[in-house]
């Protein structure tokens, strides 16, 4: 069952129930920090006591403008629709977690902070987006040993009994995910478009029926509704892994690049990149900005790939401070 | 309370006149509903007054402000009577059904401008795509009330489970807190109104009235054959008051009653689920134009003539519920009204047969499931081109997984959902299980010694079962069972008779190709073809399964009916067949051809066998839809003798999908024969 917190930040966060010509907009995400923030501190303290609440009382309770208040009673007038629809999504096996909710990936709040996406979508195992393991990205065109690498990395990871996280794209993403399954792993996907449609692939979905696949999105379920501010997706890779692991990188462009650099700067997981004497001048560049190099072919055998990473995340953490942990419900 | 009383006084009275005062229970339920906002469960009889509850409770929650109510109901197009009622105190009904698409707009409309009161949809609208994104966020935006009617549909254990009410109890549980909730029934057992509330919530008030009929007299008939029972019915009928309705189990058989009453000056009509002019039928009915209308089930629940004089059962339904459902029809208004059950030999194979087609069998629903699993989202044609499974078997299957969220439907496509599926064979079992123990108790109904009324109370768990006085077995006298010889012979003079068509084929299954010249079945000259009898009937149906299974040869007496119909009430239009072939099998090599080559001798007409099987197929009947059917058939026959050019006639025993017979003509014609006429000796589709 959706919690009362949870239903308010759904309500308040994304157009899953608005109209589709509403005039009044949903939260963006920093609109939303901001006025989580003071419902924290508020005698409300939870998001789930607005409901009922009126202008007047909001604009008292929570020290903000009178529009604001009118925006927060008027979207969280339509939780009626939320019932339909949540049985609707559910129908078709889409799950939602808000920033609220228990099952929500405690290491984006930790990492992203309030960049973490305040609702997500959801279809497969929803337990194995807390699980360790490692991100495996890289370009949508792939030369033939980048394709053999990916897919030997994807195995092993399923050997080692790590979950693959990756981007449900083409090229890297998709040979990873379908190595990670076919070696009797598990693998999370995060898309940047429908889940409704990805459900529909046949080849998603032995996996996603057997509990071994969970497909995630912070853009909703179709393109009527998407969340007001949702960051980029490689983000959302990195955060939930423990390991990333660069395929290849385009140099200085394109989002395996960019995530690559962000990961790094914040120092959120240690980022291995393949090391190979034709890789492309963006996995060059990211070794020479502190990337962990993997040697192609790996310096040990597969059954030791994941002692030996550990081992160079140790040398990795000495030199790294950790971020602050969140406590549960701190960020909502 | 007392001023609220008053206040749903004078409504009524608005409704039904200066004199009218509530029911017992009716006030009740209004209040519970309207002031007390709670869930309850109305179950009372038949024209007792439930739809004023649900429009009196709308229009006092209305003064409330409250948001509109959204009554869920099967039957809404035998609405009208109360929805003008309802305008009498102001009470705005809108309907959403398929035949009014082009209003959708008008209705979401007033319901977010709050000029509509009441939204009345069908459970299948309720469970449809379109509905549910363009209607229901406005509607449960704001729903004041949800009723739903016909509410023994939502158990498992009703007699009329109907699977899209599985959905309703998931939306109500969705329903915000302090919305109230209003089922109603007239047909509920303890164990249905258990199941009803172990799913709607233990806060369910049950308020339960008496289901006796005070006028109504019962009498059970056991008369073997079906020609008798026309019989009986040709010869009683008049006997009884004012107009009625003759319940038969099958489509076929309203034909055949309905055709055989005309025959003998009774005006009587057939009604099914797939007749033309249903809402003029039901009018007639209403009106009294004819003596009966001869029906299915399809002329169900909510059908409301209080001065029905009879209701007749051609053959026995198969629960003490659904029953007395249907016989409760009769004579609401009247001091005398009539409750026949008549009831004969295909009673049990008839009912068998629709316990065991309940439920799609478990390897079919696998096996569709698995089929959607590979794919990315398959119509209905398609899903049958790689299931052996008839269409109707597939609906049933598709229809159950849509429900359970295991198979998701939009546009005319059904794709997989993400969610798991395991076969519920307990719950099948179990509900199979039961069917037959209602089965069992309508046949010890059948048998009764005692009180007819007091077992069909007893049945229902009504409050004070006790005998009636009336009925056949209180009264000792009832209606003979005896028909006149002479009307026995002109019934089964009537049924032999009866024309048993065999229609051409026009479209090929999808997924089916045919090789070489892609001449359309439509351009076929294939004629429409005949049948001696329906498979397993009474009569020539018998002789032909002994023929079949029993003798491998059929008798001169099944030769002769063929020859007698095909020269005397068959019209060729001139064309008459020249010459006989007929369907080869490897099974039984000589016994379709034996009885060719001497229905060739009796009619003059030399038999040519121009077939031969090049392999042995699987058994036509094993194939369950079309695309099945005609693969099989392609696969296996050909022609390896030129066909004269002379129209022929083309025989096989039995028709099963109709399939081989088509593919045969194609096959004839092709190689330059100039008219095809079909004929078997029977026939195992009906309707």
């Amino acid at each position: 069952m959706i919690s009362e917190d949870s239903k308010a930040i759904i309500l308040l966060c994304t157009r899953m129930v608005l109209d589709k010509n509403s005039e009044v907009q949903p939260f963006t995400l920093s609109e939303w920090n901001a006025l989580a923030k003071k419902i924290a501190s508020s005698n409300y303290q939870r998001p789930g006591s607005l409901f009922g609440e009126t202008m007047e009382g909001l604009v008292e309770g929570l020290q903000i403008s009178t529009d604001q208040a009118a925006r927060t009673v008027h979207l969280l007038g339509f939780a009626r629709r939320l019932g339909f629809e949540f049985e609707r999504l559910e129908s078709t096996g889409i799950w939602i977690i808000t920033r609220a909710d228990k099952d929500y990936p405690q290491k984006y709040k930790e990492r992203l902070k309030e960049k973490s996406p305040a609702v997500l979508f959801g279809v497969g195992e929803k337990t194995l987006l807390n699980q360790a393991g490692v991100a495996i990205v890289g370009s949508r065109n792939i030369t033939e040993n980048e394709q053999s690498f990916a897919e030997m990395i994807g195995n092993s990871a399923a050997y080692n009994g790590m979950v693959v996280f990756s981007g449900g794209a083409r090229g890297v993403d998709i040979t990873a995910m379908k190595n990670a399954i076919e070696g009797r792993g598990c693998s999370v996907g995060l898309l940047a478009d429908s889940l409704e449609r990805a459900i529909r692939k046949p080849e998603y979905r032995r996996a996603l029926l057997n509990g071994d696949m969970a497909l995630i999105s912070p853009y909703g379920t179709n393109t009527g509704f998407s969340v007001g501010a949702a960051m980029g997706r490689n983000k959302l890779i990195y955060g939930l892994a423990d390991y990333a692991v660069v395929v290849s990188s385009d140099h200085k462009k394109g989002g395996t690049w960019a995530g690559a650099i962000e990961a790094m700067k914040y120092k959120w997981l240690p980022v291995f990149v393949r090391q190979h004497e034709q890789m492309p001048l963006g996995n060059q560049a990211l070794i020479q900005m502190g990337g962990i190099e993997l040697p192609d072919p790996l310096p040990v055998a597969v059954k030791d790939l994941k002692k030996w990473m550990d081992e160079q995340k140790e040398v990795w953490q000495e030199s790294s401070i950790l971020s602050t942990n969140f406590k549960q419900g701190s960020l909502f | 309370m007392n001023q609220d009383y008053q206040k749903a006084l004078t409504y009524l009275r608005k409704m039904l006149g200066e004199k009218a005062v509530f029911r017992d229970g009716q006030w009740e339920t209004i209040d519970m509903i309207a002031n007390r906002k709670k869930k309850a469960l109305l179950v009372q009889r038949t024209g007792w007054g439930k739809s004023l509850v649900y429009f009196l409770a709308t229009k006092l929650l209305r003064e409330q402000d409250s948001g509109p109510t959204l009554l869920i109901s099967p039957l809404l197009s035998l609405m009208r009577n109360q929805i003008t009622m309802a305008e009498r105190i102001g009470v705005a009904a809108e309907t959403i059904n398929c035949e009014n698409l082009d209003q959708w707009k008008q209705v979401e409309n007033n319901l977010m401008t709050d000029k509509c009161d009441i939204l009345l949809v069908s459970p299948e609208r309720l469970n449809n795509e379109n509905f549910q994104r363009a209607l229901l966020p406005v509607i449960s935006a704001k729903v004041g009330l949800l009723v739903v009617d016909e509410a023994h549909c939502i158990s498992d254990w009703g007699h009329d489970f109907r699977p899209d009410y599985r959905r309703i109890i998931r939306i109500i549980h969705y329903l915000p807190k302090g919305v109230p909730v209003l089922g109603t029934t007239a047909t509920a057992n303890n164990r249905v109104v258990e199941d009803i509330k172990s799913q709607l919530g233990d806060d369910l008030l049950v308020i339960r009235g008496p289901l006796v009929r005070t006028s109504l007299r019962l009498q059970n008939i056991t008369i073997r054959s079906r020609a008798d029972r026309l019989a009986w019915l040709a010869q009683n009928i008049n006997k009884f008051p004012g107009s009625g309705i003759i319940y038969c189990l099958t489509v076929h058989d309203t034909k055949l009653v309905a055709g055989w009453l005309q025959k003998n000056n009774i005006e009587a009509v057939a009604y099914y689920g797939g007749v033309e002019n249903r809402e003029e039928l039901e009018c007639g009915l209403q009106k009294n134009e004819f003596k009966a209308l001869v029906a299915t089930v399809a002329l169900g629940m909510g059908f409301d003539k209080p001065d029905l004089g009879f209701v007749i059962h051609f053959q026995r339904p198969g629960s003490v519920i659904a029953y007395y459902q249907q016989v409760g029809r009769a004579g609401r208004a009247l001091d005398r009204s009539y409750g026949i059950l008549l009831n004969g030999d295909e009673d049990d194979e008839i009912q068998e047969y629709f316990i065991k087609t309940a439920f799609p069998p478990i390897a079919v629903t696998q096996d569709i499931v698995s089929a959607l699993e590979k794919s990315e989202g398959m119509t209905i044609n398609q899903l049958l081109s790689k299931v052996n499974v008839s269409f109707s078997m597939a609906e049933k299957a598709l229809k159950l997984l849509e429900i359970e969220s295991v198979v998701q439907k939009e546009k005319d496509k059904y794709y997989r959902t993400a969610n798991p599926w395991r076969p519920d064979i307990e719950r099948i079992e179990k509900v199979t299980l039961q069917r037959e123990l209602e089965l069992q108790q309508m046949k010890d109904y059948v048998g009764y010694s005692g009180c007819l009324m007091e077992f069909l109370e007893r049945a229902l768990d009504d409050i004070w079962p006790k005998p009636c006085g009336i009925c056949s077995n209180c009264k000792k006298k009832g209606l003979s069972a005896e028909v006149h010889e002479h009307l026995h012979v002109k019934a089964c003079d009537y049924i032999s008779n009866w024309p048993v068509e065999i229609k051409p084929k026009t479209r090929l299954p999808v997924g089916v190709l045919l090789e070489g010249r892609g001449v359309s079945l439509r351009d076929l000259k294939i004629k429409p073809g005949r049948a001696l009898c329906y498979y397993g009937d009474s009569g020539w149906g018998k002789l032909v399964q002994k023929g079949k299974y029993e003798d491998n040869y059929f008798s001169d007496k099944l030769v002769g009916a063929s020859a007698d119909l095909i020269v005397n009430k068959w019209n060729f239009d001139a064309k008459a067949p020249k010459w006989i072939t007929a369907i080869p099998s490897r099974r039984r090599p000589e016994l379709v051809y034996n009885f060719a080559g001497r229905l060739g001798k009796v009619l003059n007409l030399p038999f040519v066998p121009v077939f031969d099987r090049f392999a042995e197929a699987p058994e036509q009947k094993g194939m369950q839809n079309s695309a099945m059917q005609a693969r099989n058939v392609l696969n296996s026959l050909k022609i390896i003798k030129e066909p004269l050019a002379d129209p022929v006639l083309l025989v096989d025993d039995i028709r099963d999908s109709g399939w081989t017979l088509t593919i045969a003509g194609k096959l004839l014609v092709e190689s330059g024969c100039e008219i095809v006429f079909p004929f078997t000796l029977a026939s195992t589709s009906k309707g």
